[in-house]
């Protein structure tokens, strides 16, 4: 069956997506990170969502949110290769599209066997870190001390 | 072990007792994005609140609405956003806007005997949320979104729902900043049943179109869209 | 990062929503009415579009008339001066997909485009 180009990009960012580097920390994630489908069954809890699923959506939703259709413009600007945003009035971080086209190019490689709503965290923690707006060791220090903190309480 | 008893007290819901490393790691980006100025805790709180909002299928509501008082499923068709205050949702509420993936013009596709309705967004997912709910996996897949817009039958026929060729399916790509549900035909059987019993047999799949409401039908396709990488046992 | 007002949207569209805060923004009435027969242009993919390419060059018939709303194509970067209609145009499948069964020529697909994609057919 002949691919179909209903959704442009998604195509061509899903083959080039089998070439991005992993990364490690998400890697790592990936392995050993439990996640909510186990969780929920070893504590007995029947919530379909974990609890931090929310905050998750309020996450994406808030790096969309530029000045209005300002996004529209942004998503343009990467589609054409242009990657500088500092120029970007009203620019929001992360574009709905662009987020949405590499969740589904990541959700059919690096992440294909992990669960919904954690496949949906990695990919937008992967977006950010591919964009230099959050550095991986930074990540991987805060979750330390985030560990210990909750574990204090 | 010795039983605590808690006289008069149910015993405590069970509660996931460990912090998951996916856990973790949505406090961490959330807290460095914070430091970084990508966006403030407010609104987050304000978008997370949105998502919280969301309750279970407000939309089932309008179609028992609209199916009992057609001067409501005129106001259906003519003033959504006033229909979905009916149902409880302020579609402008709390950020006052929709989110950059909900927007606020909400329509709603009346089915008939001969028409069938039925809901995709091949760019990316886009779902009418505040009424209907967050999307069910299948929706968001590439494997929905590419083929219901080409082989709609073959995909309906996965779902279990066949319709004669005299029925057109119509099916709505939603691409822009439109956002649909259907209205389902009202189906036999249903003489005399109230708003609730109505309400509960319009499910989500119903809404979305890939699914007739039916007496007695009252939950959702379980599609396998996913092998768990780690069973639970 | 460049500061910039991200109240912006929040200011305009509080209390009417998006898109009805940007109602009357065109300046002008749609140039399309409902029932018109019209093809979808095939302009140059250097744009972003929201505008599917199984749709190009198809021909259809204008459904609805939506709503005002900055195209998700203005060339204006962060601004939203720049309002155009919206209509869904209804497709016939048939006219969509080559393979189309026949069996099911009633088959309909309908899909929302900015005017600036739309011509008289």
């Amino acid at each position: 069956m002949a691919e179909l180009n209903t959704t442009a990009p998604i195509d061509d960012l899903v083959a080039e997506a089998a070439n991005w580097t992993p990364v490690s920390l998400l890697e790592q994630i990936k392995e050993q990170g439990r996640t909510w489908v186990d969780l929920a069954v070893d504590y007995g809890v029947t919530n379909p969502d974990p609890p931090w699923k929310t905050s998750l959506d309020g996450m994406c939703e808030v790096l969309a949110a530029g000045t209005c259709s300002s996004m529209a413009a942004v998503e343009k600007g990467w589609l054409a290769g242009d990657t500088d945003r500092s120029t970007l009035e009203g620019a929001p971080p992360l574009p709905l599209l662009e987020r949405r086209w590499e969740e589904d190019a990541l959700s059919e490689t690096l992440y294909q066997d992990v669960p919904y709503p954690e496949r949906q965290l990695l990919a937008l923690v992967h977006s950010l870190i591919k964009r230099g707006l959050v550095k991986e060791e930074d990540l991987a220090a805060r979750m330390k001390q985030v560990h210990e903190r909750l574990a204090a309480e | 072990m010795s039983h605590d008893h808690h006289h008069g007290h149910n015993p405590p819901a069970p509660m996931v007792d460990e912090v998951s490393d996916f856990e973790a790691l949505e406090i961490a980006v959330r807290e460095l994005c914070i430091e970084k100025g990508l966006f403030t805790a407010d609104d987050h709180r304000k978008f997370t609140e949105f998502a919280e909002h969301i309750g279970p299928t407000p939309a089932a509501r309008m179609v028992a609405k609209a199916w009992l008082d057609p001067e409501y499923r005129k106001l259906c068709l003519t003033d959504s956003l006033t229909a979905c205050k009916a149902v409880g949702v302020d579609l402008l509420n709390p950020t006052g806007f929709g989110t950059p993936s909900d927007y606020t013009d909400v329509r709603v596709l009346e089915d008939t005997p001969t028409l069938h309705h039925v809901v995709v967004c091949t760019l990316c997912s886009c779902y009418p949320r505040p009424i209907l709910g967050f999307q069910p996996e299948w929706y968001r897949t590439p494997n929905y979104r590419r083929r219901l817009v080409r082989w709609p039958r073959q995909v309906l026929a996965e779902f279990g729902l066949v319709l004669p060729s005299e029925v057109e399916i119509r099916v709505e790509d939603s691409n822009q900043k439109c956002r649909f549900i259907v209205m389902p035909v009202r189906p036999a059987g249903t003489e005399g049943w109230t708003e609730d019993q109505l309400t509960e047999i319009v499910t989500r799949d119903c809404l979305i179109g890939v699914a007739l409401p039916k007496p007695g039908m009252t939950s959702n396709i379980k599609l396998p869209v996913h092998k768990a990488a780690k069973p639970a046992h | 990062m460049s500061q910039h007002d991200r109240t912006h949207h929040a200011k305009i569209a509080t209390g009417k929503g998006d898109p009805q805060c940007f109602k009357g923004t065109t300046g002008g009435p749609p140039k399309f009415k409902v029932g018109d027969r019209v093809r979808i242009k095939d302009l140059p993919d250097i744009f972003y579009t929201r505008c599917q390419v199984y749709t190009r060059g198809a021909v259809g018939e204008v459904a609805v008339i939506t709503h005002e709303s900055p195209a998700p194509e203005d060339e204006a970067w962060g601004h939203v001066d720049h309002s155009e209609w919206f209509y869904i145009v209804r497709f016939k499948q048939k006219d969509l997909w080559p393979e189309y069964p026949d069996a099911f020529g009633n088959d309909s697909l309908q899909t929302e485009f900015s005017e600036r994609w739309l011509e008289l057919a």
